[in-house]
């Protein structure tokens, strides 16, 4: 049926980056900083929009869009990351470009693609979703025309990104081969009711949208493209790659995994296992090694999303409850993640507005000439690692609590003592804030208040999440229930 | 409004976030915001009183809670719990809250860092406020170590003088090992029960679901805690020093409030002390506390330090009063107790701000006619805590004295010498500070009486040292929200209507006399000082008493010689075997891993492809190793 009444909070989006491009065509003089204003409304009318599905029944469109409660989640989360990332933008683009309408604009067009690949239900719509969020990407990294950086990160993502999403259609076409639909509902009854064992197409197939899909999460070892990226793009880039891309990914991977190849388990469980071995491993070793921030952040994200990687082997292991308490938590510390790294990139980006300097030397006495930056920033890098009363803390004892089964002790151990190793590389960067003299000149200063606030309040987010998790845990409850609903209606499990 | 108590703690929480965030730049830096927040919960508190007493007793205790947290099978559940306990701690926090923010506007006044000051004053507050209502131990934990907290940020307030520092840190880590007790206390609870709710614990004990042994043990842990903050000896030393904060913090927390969380903590858990036997315990460390600081008291010099070694001993006393089994008396003297010694020592505040900051009382003395309404005050609130009839010491003292009755005649006379002590040091310090001739012309010359905004708050707290012992009477306890009296709202097993005992009224009034005229005639005279006779009597004695036989010296030493001497040891090793071989090992294999992996990102886009390919062909192959 067509009911295009389910998706109005993403017409308000998309008419929000139409408008903002416009206005910038009319009146091209205009501060830069009120585009990201507007930016900012616009999604915080786009999250208004999404209250009221919540809790809303489950809505189908054509068959290849569902509008439920993972969705709407997601749609909560997409406009706040946007919202956030326009407020954090606003000083940065200011000063330096003369064109930000288009930034803007596909600011929130990447937001909704996010959405639309939370709420595909089919094959090719999750393909076109995923690519309406990685061209915008492609731009944003690139965004800064003539800085070398910027352009080789740029060009190194459109590459590797073509070459994987090449992938991504090869192993959808072998699946289709395999089955002969595209609807997730329609491959899980096919492989299903397959008769003998295991057949190397799909094995080949899922393994090649394992490709597709690890590239976007930047999952070892698809991760090579993000710690150049990562530091070419312009900050607040940095900071929405690592957000809304992971959590598009991820929510990609969430609904393709329970709803088509569960019925599969046994075909790609160990290598997700594998997977979230390698990547958190490869991650978090390489952190060690950096020097530049954006990078070292890079590579500390590699290594959540290892983490976050558990919950999916988890899906593969365990029973449906099980299934839906490692999606839950799964969800859950996505939210902490998510609400991390953009109080660390508030921070961050304050301190850069103010030295140009992005190195993690640079960051020398921070705690002397702005102690609040310097103390968001700690909690946000607290949070990371997962210590006490931080956000982390919280949302990864859930998650490896939820993902513990007998197959995957082993990975919840190397996780925990990839944990360990992380707190070395984030208490490398307090040093620098701490235990050092602020270079010569530099003085005490205070932050833009817009981005202050906005720390502030990230960092409230960071510690409420941290020392009560109830609330948020409800909320992804039921997003991840919502989940299980239509697999459970439509498949069946392989005992 | 009972079931949202909690609003109580919120309140002055909210208030700190307010003045820490924004309190230098709000104008008068905010202190008006601390009196209206102090003001607000002291009016919310009828409002819960009022509600509390309506429910009737059917109703107690008002219980509320969420569940905080489900991790798996682990269910932890916080919220409130208001008996009447709780409410007894609610009106001396806001009442006493309320009074030591209106004097601070005028003590602190031009005083440094006056926002940060107020703001870690409504942190205290809030922190006071949810342990008192904690239905947990967890939560109660989290309060006891905020409290902690603040009164080390309090304590430490001018942080540019040394002693303050030293101070804050020696309370800072003394009540830091009564916590370690009181967490492993805690835990050894949660291990046996499975829960934190204080009044599960207490069902259970009672049911019999922990051994004997193992019950004694815990309580023991618990009750480490409590010594810890409530100052009980061996513990004491931080109390004293804790005197380096400023005069009306000194008041709210290290004598009505904070110091006592010990006391409430015991008289919460009376049944489970009981159970265990452990009140024998409690009463002797209690007895021995009470004797020894009043002793130590009489040889000190400073106004603050004889009243922070009153307050150990008082501590004491209450500690005496729940050994023997009885939580009215305890949480009675508690309650007026909080009424004297806030004003004894915001008194003590209004002469050090009289006076220009002198508080040896060898500077002092005749304040009397230059200071007449802190001198007044400071009488009343002298004798109700010496027990003059009808003060308000004088009836919780008198049910202390019943109680111990019970306990055979020994502990009832050590506990009549520890009475006579008290009025005997109490009449010193009265008698050196304000009666008399000025011993220094110079210092006299400047007093002044203070302003109304500190003197206002003395007269209140004044009225309350007279009348607060009154609630023990059945109709002034009814009409002002205790029905029927202190005694029968406050109990353990079940409530026992109070009587006047005349033969206890002869008696602890007799011991009031003596105390109290022993000490005037001792020290009233301006001619020669008789602290000085003593020292030269028996300067071996006196020397003892005023280092507080060596309790000081002692720690120190322990701490110099044997903690600093088994810490090289450990530090050896530390160095040598964990760190150089285990850490710095493990370390370098870790970073030299990394160095080899950093290799593989060569930046060159044909590799990255090259990885994702072979990755794809690996991950295949595992899957038909694993799947087949």
């Amino acid at each position: 049926m067509r009911d295009f009444t389910l998706f109005i909070p993403e017409y308000i989006a998309i008419a929000g980056a139409i408008a903002i491009l416009a206005t910038e065509l009319i009146w091209p003089k205009i501060r830069k900083d009120y585009l990201a204003y507007a930016t900012a409304a616009g999604a915080l009318g786009w999250l208004v929009a999404a209250i009221p599905y919540i809790g809303d029944t489950a809505g189908d469109f054509e068959g290849v869009l569902l509008a439920d409660d993972f969705t709407t989640y997601f749609r909560i989360l997409a406009a706040g990351i946007v919202m956030a990332i326009a407020l954090i933008s606003a000083h940065y683009m200011r000063d330096r470009t003369s064109t930000a309408g288009e930034y803007y604009g596909l600011l929130l067009v990447a937001g909704t693609g996010m959405v639309l690949m939370a709420a595909s239900r089919e094959l090719l719509t999750a393909y076109i979703s995923l690519e309406l969020l990685s061209f915008s990407l492609y731009i944003l990294v690139g965004y800064f025309k003539r800085d070398r950086l910027s352009n080789e990160a740029s060009l190194k993502y459109i590459l590797l990104g073509a070459f994987s999403s090449a992938m991504l259609l090869y192993g959808i076409s072998l699946i289709y081969g395999v089955t002969g639909t595209t609807s997730y509902e329609g491959i899980a009854e096919a492989l299903a009711a397959r008769e003998g064992g295991t057949d190397a197409a799909t094995v080949v197939g899922i393994m090649l949208i394992v490709a597709g899909v690890g590239f976007k999460v930047s999952a070892a070892p698809f991760h090579m493209w993000a710690p150049d990226a990562y530091q070419g793009a312009p900050l607040p880039i940095t900071a929405f790659l690592s957000t809304a891309s992971k959590a598009a990914g991820f929510a990609l991977i969430l609904r393709l995994f329970t709803g088509a190849l569960v019925v599969d388990a046994v075909e790609w469980r160990a290598v997700i296992a594998a997977l979230a071995a390698i990547t958190m491993t490869a991650g978090n070793l390489l952190a060690i090694q950096q020097s530049n921030l954006k990078r070292l952040v890079a590579y500390s994200s590699i290594g959540q999303v290892g983490y976050m990687l558990v919950a999916i082997a988890a899906i593969g292991y365990g029973d449906a409850a099980t299934a839906e308490s490692a999606s839950s938590a799964l969800l859950l510390h996505i939210v902490g993640y998510t609400v991390s790294t953009l109080a660390l990139f508030t921070a961050l980006t304050a301190h850069y507005n103010r030295t140009g300097d992005d190195t993690i030397a640079g960051l020398r006495g921070l705690a002397e000439t702005q102690p609040f930056l310097a103390l968001v920033i700690t909690a946000s890098l607290f949070s990371f690692a997962g210590l006490p009363f931080f956000a982390g803390f919280a949302t990864k004892l859930l998650l490896f609590q939820a993902s513990t089964t007998d197959g995957l002790l082993w990975l919840v151990g190397l996780a925990a003592a990839n944990s360990f190793v992380s707190l070395y590389y984030y208490l490398m960067v307090m040093r620098q804030m701490y235990l050092f003299d602020p270079p010569e000149g530099q003085t005490r200063f205070r932050p833009a208040p817009l981005l202050g606030a906005l720390a502030g309040l990230l960092l409230l987010g960071v510690l409420f999440i941290g020392v009560y998790p109830q609330p948020a845990f409800e909320a992804t409850d039921r997003a991840a229930s919502a989940l299980f609903e239509v697999s459970a209606s439509g498949l069946l499990r392989l005992p | 409004m009972a079931e949202h108590a909690w609003i109580l703690a919120a309140v002055p929480g909210i208030a700190f976030i307010v003045m820490a965030a924004l309190g230098r730049n709000l104008p008068r830096q905010g202190d008006w915001l601390a009196v209206l927040c102090a003001t607000s919960i002291f009016g919310l508190f009828f409002a819960v009183l009022a509600n509390f007493l309506n429910l009737g007793e059917a109703a107690w205790p008002v219980l509320n809670s969420i569940e905080w947290t489900a991790i798996g099978d682990f269910h932890l559940r916080m919220g409130i719990a208001v008996d009447q306990i709780t409410i007894v701690m609610l009106a001396v926090i806001t009442t006493v809250a309320l009074m030591v923010n209106i004097f601070s506007v005028g003590y602190m006044k031009g005083e440094p860092r006056y926002w940060w000051y107020f703001a870690v004053l409504q942190l205290f507050v809030a922190s006071m406020l949810m342990l008192v209502l904690a239905d947990n131990l967890l939560l109660l934990y989290v309060a006891w170590e905020l409290v902690g907290l603040s009164s080390f940020l309090l304590i430490g307030h001018y942080w540019e003088r040394r002693s303050a520092v030293e101070a804050a840190k020696k309370a800072f880590i003394t009540t830091r090992v009564g916590d370690v007790g009181l967490l492993i206390g805690i835990i050894l609870f949660w291990e046996a029960t499975g829960t934190f709710n204080i009044l599960d614990i207490i069902h259970y004990v009672e049911e019999g679901a922990i051994g004997d042994t193992r019950l004694f043990v815990t309580m023991m842990f618990i009750l480490l805690g409590a010594m810890g903050k409530s100052a009980q000896l061996p513990f004491h030393v931080w109390l004293p020093d804790a005197m380096e904060g400023p005069t009306p913090v000194s008041a709210l927390i290290h004598a009505a409030t904070m110091v006592v969380a010990g006391v409430y903590l015991v008289a919460r858990m009376l049944p489970v002390f009981e159970a265990a036997g452990a009140l024998d315990v409690v009463l002797v460390i209690g007895l021995l506390t009470a004797l020894f600081s009043g002793v130590v008291a009489f040889a000190q010099t400073d106004i603050k330090k004889v009243l922070a070694y009153s307050t150990v001993s008082q501590l004491g006393f209450m500690f005496v009063a729940l050994g023997a089994g009885y939580a009215s008396a305890g949480m009675f003297h508690l309650f007026t107790h909080a009424f004297f010694k806030a004003l004894l020592f915001l008194g003590a505040g209004s002469v050090i701000i009289g006076t220009h900051h002198h508080q040896e009382m060898g500077q002092l003395g005749g304040l009397w006619r230059k200071m007449p309404i802190t001198a007044g005050t400071f009488l009343i609130g002298s004798l109700a805590l010496a027990g003059l009839f009808p003060l308000a010491g004088f009836w919780s003292k008198d049910e202390i004295l019943h109680a111990v009755e019970g306990q055979g005649t020994f502990f009832f006379f050590l506990i009549s010498i520890a009475a006579i002590m008290t009025a005997f040091y109490t009449a010193r310090l009265f008698v050196r500070t304000f009666l008399g001739k000025p011993r220094d012309e110079e210092v006299a010359s400047h007093t002044r009486e203070t302003g109304p905004v500190m003197t206002l708050p003395l007269v209140f707290l004044a009225f309350m040292s007279i009348v607060a012992g009154f609630f023990i009477f059945h109709d002034f306890g009814s009409a002002f929200g205790f029905p029927g009296g202190f005694s029968e709202f406050v109990f353990l097993h079940y409530p026992h209507a109070f009587h006047v005992d005349w033969g206890l009224v002869g008696l602890s009034t007799a011991l009031f006399v003596i105390g109290t005229f022993g000490g005037a005639w001792f020290y009233w005279n301006g001619r020669l000082d008789r602290s000085t006779v003593m020292a030269e009597w028996q300067p071996k004695v006196y020397e003892m008493v005023q280092r507080k036989f060596y309790f000081d010296d002692l720690y120190q030493f322990l701490i110099d010689r044997v903690v600093l001497g088994f810490s090289y040891l450990v530090s050896w090793f530390d160095r040598f075997a964990v760190n150089d071989t285990g850490v710095d090992g493990s370390a370098t294999m870790t970073g030299y891993a990394g160095f080899l992996l950093k290799h593989l990102q060569t930046g060159r886009v044909p590799n990255y492809a090259m990885a994702i390919a072979a990755g794809v062909v690996a991950l295949t192959l595992l899957s038909l190793a694993v799947g087949s």
